[in-house]
């Protein structure tokens, strides 16, 4: 891979951290993905049971006073994230249809614990209120107590997995 | 005293310019994603086997890097800080949260920000990742009565960690430059013991030049930090603007 295409970690680094600063002195608030996932399924299935999302003790809260869940900062912050990486794939030449895996993997059992590990991160991101961005950078750099725990337990999760599915990265 | 930022809180600009405002900031957090590498589910993997350390590094990185900016700017007068969302720790939660999330990640190659920014490159083992995320989500919304008090349990408010070492507050700015460092150091050790290099990069000499210039950079402020008190960075005594829905959501 080029120089130009992949940086050395720590400018990237500086990079995503300079975003983060960006949205606490314009926004004063942090940045996030996992939220605007939350509201999507919340819409979603709003369009498919109205009564009963507006009802459910979670997701009700995205349509409190007729509010629409899409209509929100993260939202908006993913749209642009988006774009942000569309533009550095294309500037690169790095837009390609592709399934990512290691040289051992079949398509399907990527594709298969690709599927499991969503579902269990997404589950996840919930329960901690974020996931490595809204949650582990932003908390990280806030030095919340809460945020650091999270990220230890993320690598120490993630470790005690790797030996299981090994011959799908390596 | 008078602050200019946040400047969605000070008045500075409408509600709905700092919306729009959002489009760039995302902009630039995607644009760094593709070039950390993350848009490629194998090298987020790999920082589990020690293969490719980059996603801690460059997570050290950032964090040391809004750390700096964040209480930087708030010491300089720039930024109010009481008036920032800082978010409040549910400790148990958060460790279970946590433990899930890496056991995800190990599995399923990505986080959610990653997920999505690869996804526009064309990634399919993405897409399903993405699909099996917002499943996940919906599954955690619609059974939230089993796990809702767990959710909401073992709050501690906004707590931080020169709060829970008993130091003040740039002193522990100071132990994360430290220990950022210190953990980059360690890994890539341990990257080049379990997975040495087999062809040499012409460009490492300037790489290290240029990281090691940064880093420099980010221990001299850290240093800097650890002569002025705590207040000057942040009032405890001002009560931070999170809020609870005890049974709903939060904001991130």
């Amino acid at each position: 891979m080029k120089f130009a295409t992949r940086w050395p970690p720590v400018p990237a680094g500086i990079l995503i951290g300079i975003s983060m600063l960006l949205a606490w002195v314009v926004a004063g608030r942090g940045i996030g993905a996992s939220g605007a996932m939350t509201r999507l399924v919340a819409w979603v299935q709003h369009g498919l049971f109205p009564t009963a999302t507006e009802q459910s003790t979670y997701f009700g809260a995205y349509f409190a006073d007729g509010a629409h869940p899409l209509n929100d900062y993260v939202v908006v912050l993913v749209l642009g994230l988006v774009i942000g990486s569309f533009v550095a794939a294309w500037l690169s030449g790095e837009l390609r249809v592709e399934v990512l895996r290691g040289p051992r993997s079949s398509i399907a059992y990527r594709l298969m614990l690709g599927l499991l590990g969503g579902v269990l991160a997404g589950f996840a991101a919930r329960l901690a209120r974020g996931c490595t961005s809204g949650q582990a950078l932003v908390g990280g750099a806030e030095l919340s107590l809460g945020a650091w725990v999270f990220m230890m337990c993320i690598f120490v999760g993630g470790w005690m997995a790797a030996w299981f599915v090994r011959k799908q990265w390596i | 005293m008078d602050m200019i930022a946040p400047l969605a809180k000070t008045g500075a600009i409408s509600p709905e310019l700092n919306l729009w405002l959002a489009i760039p900031i995302g902009f630039v957090f995607g644009f760094a994603l593709f070039h950390a590498g993350f848009t490629d589910s194998r090298r987020i993997a790999w920082a589990f086997y020690f293969k490719d350390v980059g996603v801690p590094v460059v997570m050290f990185s950032a964090i040391v890097t809004g750390m700096l900016g964040l209480f930087g700017l708030s010491l300089i007068g720039f930024l109010d800080i009481s008036e920032v969302y800082l978010l409040p720790t549910f400790l148990l939660p958060m460790a279970v949260g946590g433990l899930l999330f890496g056991l995800g990640m190990v599995i399923g190659g990505y986080c959610p920000g990653t997920a999505i920014a690869s996804l526009v490159t064309g990634k399919i083992d993405a897409l399903v990742f993405l699909v099996g995320f917002l499943l996940g989500s919906l599954i955690f919304g619609d059974l939230f009565p089993v796990w809702g008090d767990f959710y909401n349990s073992d709050y501690m408010g906004v707590v931080r960690l020169d709060q829970v070492l008993d130091i003040s507050l740039g002193a522990a700015v100071l132990g994360v430059v430290i220990v950022a460092v210190a953990g980059t150091l360690a890994m890539r050790y341990v990257q080049n013991r379990f997975w040495p290099v087999t062809e040499p990069d012409p460009q490492r000499r300037q790489v290290v030049k240029l990281q090691g210039a940064l880093i420099a950079v980010a221990a001299v402020i850290g240093f800097v930090f650890m002569f002025f008190p705590t207040k000057s960075f942040i009032d405890d005594y001002v009560e931070p603007p999170y809020y609870i829905v005890p049974t709903g959501e939060v904001v991130q």
